[in-house]
C-alpha cells in the first residue's frame, strides 16, 4: 500500500516538475521578456516599457490576427459539418464495428503532420494525382489550379483537425440515451424535431469541446497555409516566428504571443461558463 | 514492485549511452551535404557524427547565440553572419596549421572583409541568387532581367524564396540600389516595387523553391543556383539566367562556436571537408561551387563549364554580395509584412 502511494507521489512530482520546467516557467520569461525592450547584442534588456503593446495597436497586425481568426472560425465550421453526421454513424454502429471506425480515424495520426501535408502537395500538385486523374480521361483539357490556393489551405487544415472534434462528439452522442429520441418520437416529433429539440441540445457539450479543441490548434498550424497556401498571407504564427528571428524583436514577438495567450484563455473561460450553465440546466 | 521497475526502465533510457566514442555536433543548412561524405568521415576517423540541419541563418544564429554555440561543433553560416558572429565572439579561432589541406582553396575567396585573414572562418562553397524559368512555357529571351519578373504573361505563376533580404533586395535593385540598402526610403522604394509584382506570385517558397517549378505550379522565378542545378537534373526544362542588373551572390563558409565541446574533431572535419575528393562530391550532390580550386581541376568538363554552378567572372564582377543591414532589418521587416498582409 505504501509503496503504491510512494509511486503515486513520485508520478504526480514527474508531472508537475515536467510543466513547472517547460510551460510555466518559459510562459513566464515570454510574459517578462514582451515588457523589456529590444536589444540586438542580447535579445532583450531592461528598461521596462509598454511599448510592444502599444505597437501591437497598429492595424497592419490587426489585419494579421483578423486573418488568422478567419482561417481558425472557417476551418472549426467545415470540421464541424463533416464530423458531426460522422460521429453520429459512428455511435450508432454496432458494437463490433465501432473499433474499426474510430482505427480508421486514428490511424493516420500516427504519421508526422509534417509528412502528410507534403502528402497533400503529391495529391494536388498541377502534375498531381488528381489532375492526372482528371486529365487523363478528358474530364479536364488543363490542369486545375489546387495547391496553392485557399482550398489547398482548408483541406490541410480540416485534415489535421479533424479528430480533434469527431473525438468529442462521438463521445457525448455514444452516451446519449436513445429512449429520449424514441419518447420524442412517440409523442409525435418529426425527425427535424427530434434533432433539433432533443440530439443538438444533448450534443452541444461535444460540439464547444470540438470547436475549443479545433479552434486554439488552428491559430497556430502556420506551417499548413505556409506550404499548402504559398506563404502568401501572414497569419500569427509567421509573425512571431519572424519577430523573434528575423527581425530579432524579441519583446515584440513575446508580447505578441502573451497577447495571443490572452485571447485563447478567454476562450476557454467562455467554454467553461457555458458548460457549467449547461450542466446545471441538465441537471433542474 | 513492477511499477517501480518500470520507472527505473523510463529513467534509464532517457540517459543517453555513456559510451567513450569520440563524437562531433554538426549543424548545418537542409540538402547541403551528402550522407556518404558523413558515412566516408566516420569509417576514417572514427569520430561518430550527429547531424542537424535548419533552414534560415536566422535560426541557426538565435540557437548559437543563446548558448553561446554549445552543442554545436561545426556550423555553416553565409558571409553576413560570419561578421555578425564574430563581431559578437560566437566564434572560435581556427588554427590554419591543423588544416593539411588548406592550400586546395580558391585565394579569391579567403582574406575577405567579413574575415580578414580567415582566422575564423574556412569557406565551404559559393553561390548565386537568380533567375528560373521552365523553357517549355517561358523563351529565353523573356528571362534577362529581374525587371522581366513583373512580366503581365506571369501572372500567378512565379515562384520566390520566402526571405525578406532577396525579395527585397529585388526592389532595390531594380530601383538602382544596393541590396544591402539601409536608407528608409529606398526601402520604400523597394518595397512599393515588390507591391506590383504581389499578383504575379504565386508562391512564396521557404524550403525548397524549386519545388513549385518541377510541380509545374510556376514558370518562373527566382532561384538559388543548387536548387535550379538539382532541379535540371530532374527535369532539364529548368533553365537558371543571371539578370543583366546583376545576381546575389553569397558564401557559405565552416565555423567553430566559442562553446564547441569537440574542437580538434572540428579541425579534423574541415580538413576532411577541403580534401578535393570529398570537395567535388559535395558538389556533384548539392550543385554549389566549392571554395576548393584543387576540386574545380579534378571535375569532370561537363560540371566544370556548367554556368549555373561557376558563373563567368563577369557575371560575379556585376553581382553583389549580401552584408548585414543592423538595424535596418527593423524597416526590412515593416514592409515585409504590410507585403503579405496586403497593406
Amino acid at each position: 500500500m505504501n509503496e503504491r502511494q510512494g509511486f503515486k507521489f513520485i508520478a504526480i512530482f514527474l508531472n508537475m516538475a515536467w510543466f513547472a520546467s517547460f510551460v510555466l516557467i518559459p510562459g513566464l520569461m515570454v510574459v517578462g521578456i514582451s515588457f523589456m525592450t529590444r536589444d540586438t547584442g542580447t535579445f532583450f534588456s531592461p528598461p521596462l516599457t509598454l511599448t510592444q503593446y502599444r505597437e501591437l495597436l497598429d492595424p497592419v497586425y490587426a489585419k494579421v490576427l483578423g486573418t488568422s481568426l478567419i482561417y481558425s472560425l472557417n476551418t472549426t465550421l467545415l470540421c464541424l459539418c463533416v464530423s458531426y453526421p460522422f460521429a453520429w454513424i459512428l455511435s450508432q454502429a454496432s458494437k463490433h464495428r465501432r473499433p474499426l471506425l474510430l482505427m480508421m480515424v486514428i490511424i493516420p495520426f500516427w504519421t508526422s503532420s509534417l509528412i502528410r501535408t507534403y502528402a497533400l502537395v503529391i495529391l494536388m500538385k498541377a502534375n498531381g494525382i488528381i489532375n492526372t486523374l482528371l486529365l487523363a480521361p478528358g474530364i479536364i483539357s488543363e490542369p486545375v489550379s489546387l495547391l496553392y490556393t485557399d482550398f489547398a489551405v482548408y483541406v490541410g487544415l480540416v485534415y489535421s483537425l479533424l479528430p480533434f472534434m469527431i473525438l468529442p462528439l462521438y463521445a457525448v452522442m455514444e452516451k446519449m440515451d436513445l429512449r429520449l429520441l424514441e419518447a420524442a418520437r412517440d409523442l409525435g416529433a418529426s425527425e427535424y424535431q427530434v434533432f433539433v429539440h432533443v440530439v443538438l441540445p444533448l450534443s452541444l457539450p461535444g460540439v464547444l469541446a470540438g470547436c475549443i479543441m479545433v479552434f486554439l490548434p488552428a491559430m497556430g498550424l502556420f506551417y499548413i497555409p505556409d506550404l499548402l497556401g504559398g506563404a502568401k498571407t501572414m497569419l500569427m504564427g509567421n509573425f512571431i516566428k519572424n519577430q523573434f528571428l528575423t527581425a530579432m524583436n524579441w519583446p515584440f514577438g513575446s508580447a505578441a504571443s502573451v497577447f495571443l495567450l490572452m485571447l485563447m484563455g478567454l476562450m476557454i473561460i467562455i467554454y467553461f461558463t457555458f458548460s457549467r450553465r449547461f450542466n446545471r440546466h441538465q441537471t433542474l | 514492485m513492477k511499477q517501480w521497475i518500470l520507472l527505473i526502465c523510463l529513467v534509464l533510457i532517457s540517459v543517453p549511452a555513456l559510451a567513450g566514442q569520440q563524437r562531433l555536433y554538426i549543424y548545418n543548412w537542409t540538402e547541403y551535404m551528402p550522407d556518404e561524405v558523413l558515412t566516408a568521415f566516420q569509417e576514417k576517423t572514427g569520430i561518430k557524427v550527429i547531424y542537424a540541419t535548419y533552414d534560415s541563418n536566422e535560426s541557426m544564429y538565435a540557437k548559437v547565440k543563446l548558448t553561446r554555440g554549445k552543442g554545436y561543433d561545426v556550423v555553416f553560416p553565409s558571409t553576413y553572419f560570419v561578421h555578425k558572429m564574430r563581431k559578437e565572439g560566437l566564434l572560435s579561432p581556427i588554427d590554419q596549421d591543423a588544416l593539411t589541406n588548406y592550400r586546395h582553396l580558391d585565394p579569391a575567396l579567403l582574406d575577405q572583409p567579413y574575415d580578414p585573414g580567415n582566422k575564423y572562418s574556412i569557406p565551404y562553397v559559393w553561390g548565386s541568387t537568380a533567375l528560373a524559368y521552365n523553357n517549355n512555357q517561358v523563351a529565353p529571351e523573356m528571362m534577362t532581367s529581374w525587371k522581366d519578373l513583373w512580366r503581365p504573361e506571369f501572372k500567378n505563376r512565379l515562384v520566390m524564396n520566402d526571405d525578406l533580404r532577396e525579395v527585397l533586395g529585388i526592389g532595390l535593385i531594380i530601383n538602382g540600389f544596393s541590396v544591402n540598402e539601409t536608407d528608409p526610403d529606398r526601402i520604400q522604394a523597394a518595397y512599393e516595387s515588390i507591391q506590383a509584382l504581389m499578383p504575379n506570385i504565386r508562391v512564396f517558397s521557404g524550403d525548397s523553391p524549386k519545388q513549385p517549378l518541377l510541380n509545374l505550379e510556376a514558370f518562373a522565378g527566382m532561384i538559388w543556383n543548387g536548387e535550379a542545378y538539382m532541379a535540371a537534373q530532374e527535369f532539364p526544362a529548368i533553365q537558371y539566367a543571371y539578370p543583366e542588373e546583376g545576381a546575389i551572390f553569397w558564401v557559405d563558409s565552416m565555423v567553430i562556436p566559442t562553446g564547441a565541446e569537440n574542437k580538434k574533431q572540428a579541425h579534423a572535419f574541415i580538413d576532411f571537408i577541403l580534401d578535393p575528393q570529398i570537395a567535388l562530391q559535395v558538389c556533384e550532390y548539392i550543385g554549389y561551387a566549392p571554395a576548393n580550386q584543387s576540386a574545380i581541376a579534378l571535375m569532370p568538363e561537363d560540371i566544370k563549364n556548367n554556368p549555373t554552378i561557376f558563373p563567368d567572372p563577369k557575371e560575379v564582377k556585376k553581382g553583389e554580395f549580401q552584408t548585414d543591414v543592423g538595424d535596418a532589418i527593423l524597416v526590412y521587416e515593416r514592409y515585409w509584412e504590410r507585403l503579405k498582409t496586403g497593406m
